[in-house]
């Protein structure tokens, strides 16, 4: 028999429906903007368990760099110091508008969605 | 007894007595009778009471409604201190901007506790939501936006020097120079390294326009930040950021992305066009602006708004506050980010800028 268990996300996603659909209406008007704050807290805590993110800057990272010596610090001080290889400018900002996907995918999706940009 | 307040209170509603006294003499008056003392809301870290006085005698006669404003106690970096501020409220007032009218200010902390400034009572909503969403909106907005655009100009019709904003620091002549280095520190300070902002910032130095007069910029010029009443301005409010520097600033953080309140292709503050906008400026300017320069200014809107998200969340990691409200304003970078590059994108490609 498989087991089943009760995770981080299954949780996390109860107490944001219960918050919103039990707690929410309920608070006074003063407490609804701390209310909202905790409701979307908890979604973006649920959503950062996806490993996207991590994923999207090595893509990013193994275009520029020998395999697995990239860092996004690393990247930061060479767009800053501009030694990164010339004519490769509109490749860069290419990746790093995929990897800001995916890190608003987590952190905001209604962003993206505002940007036309669908899950 | 404790109370149940979660920030300190300076103005106690039963001890009057010294503010009363003190406000008959900042305004010339044989008496003054506070006769309403209300906290409003909107100060996390600065206490706004509005007053209602019947005034006897002296030019300000009969009741007035007045704001009284304290100082914050936790200031953001690069804030003006209450006075300061209010000595840029009075020139932008010196240059017919609409502002609250000053009208006296105390560095005493003897009379209720903490230095305050006080104000006329504007009427009117500055909740960006609540003007966004307006049904009305459409009829309004353009004769609005030509209207902030006017005030805009008068704004920037101050320039240095000016005798009573002689503790404003001189900008380095490079403004775009300038902005790129104080948002690079920022970076620096941040645990979290973020390589899209960077490239943002490259570009900014490599694209900067030529440099124009020095003049007084508001420094948080956006909706959100003024008031309006039946779709007309009534006043322009927030006023802790400014400073010398390039006025195509304040036109560009009007414009920027991020501040349109789910108005997306309304770019001028989510309101109308920036064709109105520039407009009402260009109107009253000396120096006029066009579209295609302010892509540029809101470009730089957009990384300064991502700088300073990004050092909130660093408050929130590194700093030992323990506020949802920073952490979740950490994690905006990336919006402002995304916005800055889909600009650059559609300039390379000759496309106007969202």
């Amino acid at each position: 028999m498989t087991t089943r268990r009760i995770d981080a996300d299954a949780l996390l996603d109860l107490a944001t429906e219960m918050l919103r659909s039990e707690v929410l209406p309920a608070l006074a008007p003063e407490q609804r903007y701390a209310g909202a704050m905790i409701a979307n807290a908890l979604e973006i805590a649920r959503r950062a368990l996806a490993e996207e993110v991590e994923a999207a800057e090595w893509t990013l990272l193994d275009g520029l760099y020998e395999e697995g010596e990239g860092s996004t610090a690393q990247l930061a001080r060479d767009i800053r110091a501009g030694t990164l290889p010339k004519g490769k400018e509109r490749d860069i900002a290419d990746a790093l508008r995929t990897l800001l996907i995916a890190e608003l995918r987590v952190r905001n999706p209604r962003f993206l969605a505002s940007r036309g940009i669908g899950g | 007894m404790t109370m149940a307040a979660s920030r300190p209170r300076t103005l106690d509603p039963a001890n009057l007595d010294p503010l009363q006294r003190w406000l008959a003499q900042a305004v010339d008056a044989e008496r003054a009778e506070i006769t309403r003392a209300d906290l409003l809301s909107g100060g996390a870290v600065q206490e706004n009471w509005r007053i209602d006085v019947a005034i006897s005698g002296g030019p300000r006669a009969g009741s007035q409604a007045l704001v009284l404003r304290t100082d914050a106690v936790a200031r953001l970096p690069m804030s003006l201190d209450r006075p300061r501020e209010f000595a840029c409220i009075k020139a932008a007032h010196a240059a017919d901007v609409l502002v609250a009218e000053p009208i006296a200010e105390c560095a005493e902390k003897s009379v209720i506790g903490a230095p305050f400034t006080v104000q006329r009572l504007l009427s009117g909503t500055a909740q960006a939501r609540r003007i966004t969403r307006d049904p009305k909106l459409a009829e309004y907005g353009p004769a609005l936006a030509r209207e902030i655009g006017g005030q805009l100009a008068r704004i920037h019709s101050i320039r240095p020097p000016q005798e009573t904003l002689t503790f404003l620091p001189l900008p380095e002549p490079d403004a775009v120079g300038a902005a790129v280095a104080e948002m690079r520190r920022a970076l620096d300070k941040a645990s979290e390294p973020r390589p899209a902002l960077e490239y943002v910032l490259s570009w900014l130095l490599a694209h900067k326009p030529a440099s124009r007069p020095v003049s007084l910029v508001h420094g948080d010029f956006r909706t959100g930040n003024y008031l309006i009443e039946d779709g007309r301005l009534t006043g322009i409010l927030d006023w802790e950021f400014c400073h010398w520097g390039d006025p195509r600033e304040d036109l560009g953080w009007f414009c920027a992305r991020c501040w349109r309140f789910g108005n997306d292709s309304l770019a001028a503050g989510g309101i109308t066009t920036r064709a109105d906008l520039l407009e009402g400026y260009n109107a009253i300017s000396d120096t006029p602006i066009n579209e295609a320069e302010l892509a540029f200014w809101e470009i730089l809107g957009a990384a300064r708004w991502a700088a300073i998200a990004l050092l909130q969340g660093q408050r929130f990691l590194t700093g030992g506050e323990r506020s949802l409200e920073l952490a979740l304003t950490g994690l905006m970078p990336a919006e402002m980010e995304f916005d800055a590059l889909e600009a650059i994108a559609a300039l390379e490609a000759g496309r106007p800028i969202p």
